[in-house]
């Protein structure tokens, strides 16, 4: 099953997508959660705590700061821009655009 | 005074950028008001009546680049200001009001009209006019972009960890990009110390404060402005003092 959670700021995207993730992660499902918002809170909603969040964001800050290839493959993706989050739910971040031009999204 | 909304998605940007410029306008000053937002949602809280208040694609034109590549100006004759002139909507209060322009189509492109309203951001109209943005949500380089025009930025935060991690991520940019002047408003204020909470942990200096309002959100529902359903909802209130607290303080150069 694959879900994508979208909606107007502020509607509730995360935090349902969050306890989408667990739900089916206690269920014992494989769950992947992507947060693919540029500016990523879904570790938060998670419970993976605010330090752990914002270190996600830093390792994809040094990929724009070239420090950090970009991920090879969803496999690398998956373990060079994630975190274990509870209920065994594996949380990546997918995207953290800080300068995009006008036209992006 | 030249201002841009910034903050999380939700925080409350729009609701209060829309009752800050109207409440500006009425004190006699002229306002543009500038939704950048390709999800537009300052129009409910200005109260006008069209929601897409964009530039009209012929407005715009398309040239090619030394290099051959496909760029958007203004069409030749039309300034900046000759944009606003003609083509913002005007408030019942006087002020002016462009958009980004809103996709038009099933295929989301809206790149002519994201292009015109840049060239729009270069040429805005300048003395006597005051400036107001509603940007969009998250961390989007508001600083060099699309609030480039602002003296100060206005990160709404609310008293959640995810609205002030996003004004943390904002103060941070802002270090990154000419440290330009970034103030918080804390918005839906619900205990005592929500305030000291917002300012501690996004780290920015709080101008404004805002209670949490049921008012806003019976307006939300009802798709009304907060300001023609409730004139004396306490987010006027608080939105009034904003507007003095920033009159007090000296804009930089």
């Amino acid at each position: 099953m694959k879900i994508a959670v979208v909606g107007k700021g502020g509607s509730g995207k995360t935090t349902t997508s969050a306890v989408l993730a667990r739900t089916f992660a206690r269920a014992g499902a494989s769950t992947l959660a992507l947060d693919c918002d540029s500016n990523p809170n879904l570790g938060i909603s998670l419970g993976l705590g605010e330090a752990a969040t914002e270190h996600l964001v830093a390792v994809r800050d040094a990929v724009d700061a070239g420090e950090q290839e970009h991920a090879s493959s969803p496999d690398d993706l998956v373990e060079r821009f994630g975190a274990d989050a509870p209920d065994g739910v594996r949380l990546s971040v997918v995207t953290a655009i800080q300068n995009p031009q006008p036209g992006c999204p | 005074m030249r201002v841009a909304f910034v903050g999380k998605g939700g925080a409350g940007k729009s609701s209060l950028a829309g009752t800050f410029v109207r409440l500006l306008a009425g004190t006699g000053e002229r306002v543009l008001a500038l939704d950048s937002d390709p999800m537009p949602g300052l129009a409910f809280s200005l109260g006008v009546a069209q929601s897409d208040a964009g530039l009209p694609d012929d407005a715009v034109e398309a040239y090619d680049d030394e290099d051959g590549r496909t760029r958007y100006r203004l069409r030749a004759g039309l300034s900046g200001t000759d944009a606003v002139e003609q083509y913002a909507v005007r408030t019942a209060e006087g002020a002016y009001f462009l958009q980004l322009g809103k996709a038009n189509g099933p295929t989301w492109s809206n790149t002519r009209q994201h292009f015109g309203f840049q060239r729009v951001l270069d040429d805005l109209p300048g003395d006597g006019w005051s400036i107001v943005g509603d940007l969009p949500g998250g961390t989007r380089q508001p600083f060099l972009t699309w609030g480039r025009y602002a003296q100060t930025f206005l990160v709404v935060v609310e008293p959640t960890a995810a609205s002030l991690l996003t004004g943390r991520r904002l103060a941070r940019l802002a270090q990154g990009a000419g440290a330009p002047r970034v103030l918080a408003v804390a918005n839906k204020v619900r205990e005592p110390g929500d305030v000291e909470q917002v300012a501690a942990r996004s780290g920015l200096q709080v101008i404004g404060s805002v209670p949490f309002d049921p008012a806003q959100g019976e307006a939300d529902r009802h798709g009304h402005a907060l300001l023609d359903h409730d004139p004396h909802a306490v987010t006027v209130t608080a939105v009034r003092s904003l507007i003095d607290a920033l009159r007090r303080e000296k804009e930089p150069a």
